[in-house]
């Protein structure tokens, strides 16, 4: 498992808005990304930034606040940062989270693969 | 000595907290986990998110939704005069899947563990089955993966070649991949579905209920399985043994027409993962 220096998250967000400013936790730690940039209404994109500078066995976006209402993510676009190793990217589909789900967004890095 | 390993000989551990779902691996081994930076005080919302006090103290439990990934069109193989093929070996150096532009197998899988099963039913896997070093071969939609025939090898770039130049060939020819037998042989899913379940509640469940184990059957697709390994299961470093010697022989031994099976199981989180019983403070 790679140390997770930095990550960022391109999240746009379908018909159902989120919360205004979503935090994230990594194993069992909630904290805030660094930047964000954008939002999360209805048909808006978020730019977020967390940096993490640790071992992810577990990290989430956290979901809605109690009561508030589902949130609808139509994509998100994750690019991790790991000690040193190229960036990559991986892309996930639309997915809604309410208030008591949140969404798994590590995801190890891919497997070199070559042409043959 | 760690100062987790003094508390708990010395009676001085606390009641292991409840630990969240939404981060249910937080009894990390690093210790730069366990000193993960909280935010510093001026970084704190100035009305933080009631889930997120929640969480910390442990009374909700979220769902850990996966998310599915996908490939963004751009980053797609696309179609092409010549068969693109891309080589991925595995981690271990055990395997190798091959990923074409283009179906080998469409809409089925199927599993040759030996030469002998390819014969006079698979073109391309015969055509495998004659490079050295191919043990076994698994086709599935636009993938083909061999396994090496003597357990694991460091560098797969010669042979992959070799492989990549087989298929390209083998698939040039406009042969049947698989002969019209083998798809029509293959029971309908409600068929499978009932004798794979039965599998699983007569023999492999019970087998693993002493480790508070459970498999469950998840979704069938043509002739590939997908499973669920929950419970005691969830991340245990022995799932992969009991996936493969365990569920694969009992399934294929109910249903010889099953192909591939997969594990859907996210094995780093869960309700119930395995390494959850660390005493607080372990970390």
């Amino acid at each position: 498992m790679p140390r997770l220096d930095t990550f960022t998250l391109e999240i746009k967000t379908g018909e159902r808005s989120g919360p205004e400013k979503p935090n994230f936790n990594i194993n069992g730690f909630p904290l805030e990304f660094d930047d964000l940039e954008g939002g999360t209404g209805s048909g808006e994109t978020l730019n977020a930034m967390g940096s993490p500078q640790s071992f992810p066995h577990a990290l989430a976006l956290i979901g809605p606040a109690d009561g508030q209402e589902p949130w609808d993510i139509e994509s998100v676009k994750a690019t991790y940062h790991c000690g040193g190793a190229e960036p990559y990217t991986i892309h996930l589909g639309a997915v809604t989270l309410d208030d008591e789900s949140n969404l798994n967004i590590w995801h190890e890095p891919p497997l070199p693969t070559f042409d043959v | 000595m760690p100062s987790w390993f003094k508390k708990v000989f010395n009676n001085d551990v606390a009641k292991p907290a409840p630990r969240p779902e939404s981060a249910p691996v937080a009894t990390a081994p690093e210790p730069a986990i366990a000193t993960a930076p909280e935010p510093e005080p001026s970084a704190q919302p100035e009305a933080p998110e009631p889930s997120i006090t929640e969480i910390e103290g442990g009374a909700k439990i979220r769902k850990l939704l996966s998310g599915h990934i996908v490939i963004p069109e751009e980053e797609r193989l696309s179609w092409s005069e010549e068969i693109r093929i891309k080589a991925c070996p595995d981690e271990e150096g055990a395997t190798c899947t091959f990923m074409l532009d283009r179906p080998v197998l469409e809409g089925l899988s199927a599993w040759f563990p030996e030469k002998i099963w390819a014969k006079d039913v698979c073109s391309l896997a015969e055509t495998l089955f004659k490079i050295k070093g191919v043990g076994s071969v698994m086709l599935h939609d636009t993938t083909v993966t061999v396994a090496y025939a003597k357990g694991r090898i460091d560098d797969w770039k010669a042979l992959a070649e070799e492989i990549g130049t087989a298929i390209r060939e083998q698939l040039k020819t406009d042969a049947p991949v698989i002969i019209e037998e083998f798809r029509e042989g293959v029971p309908p899913q409600d068929e499978i579905r009932q004798k794979l379940q039965s599998c699983l509640d007569m023999e492999i469940n019970p087998g693993i209920a002493s480790h508070s184990g459970v498999i469950t059957l998840e979704r069938i697709d043509g002739n590939t399985i997908y499973i669920t390994m929950g419970g005691g299961c969830q991340g245990c470093a022995a799932s992969t043994i009991t996936l493969r010697n365990g569920i694969h022989t009992v399934f294929r031994k109910a249903v010889p027409q099953i192909g591939a099976i997969y594990d859907e199981t996210d094995h780093a989180s869960g309700t119930n993962p395995y390494f959850k019983e660390l005493p607080a403070g372990m970390a």
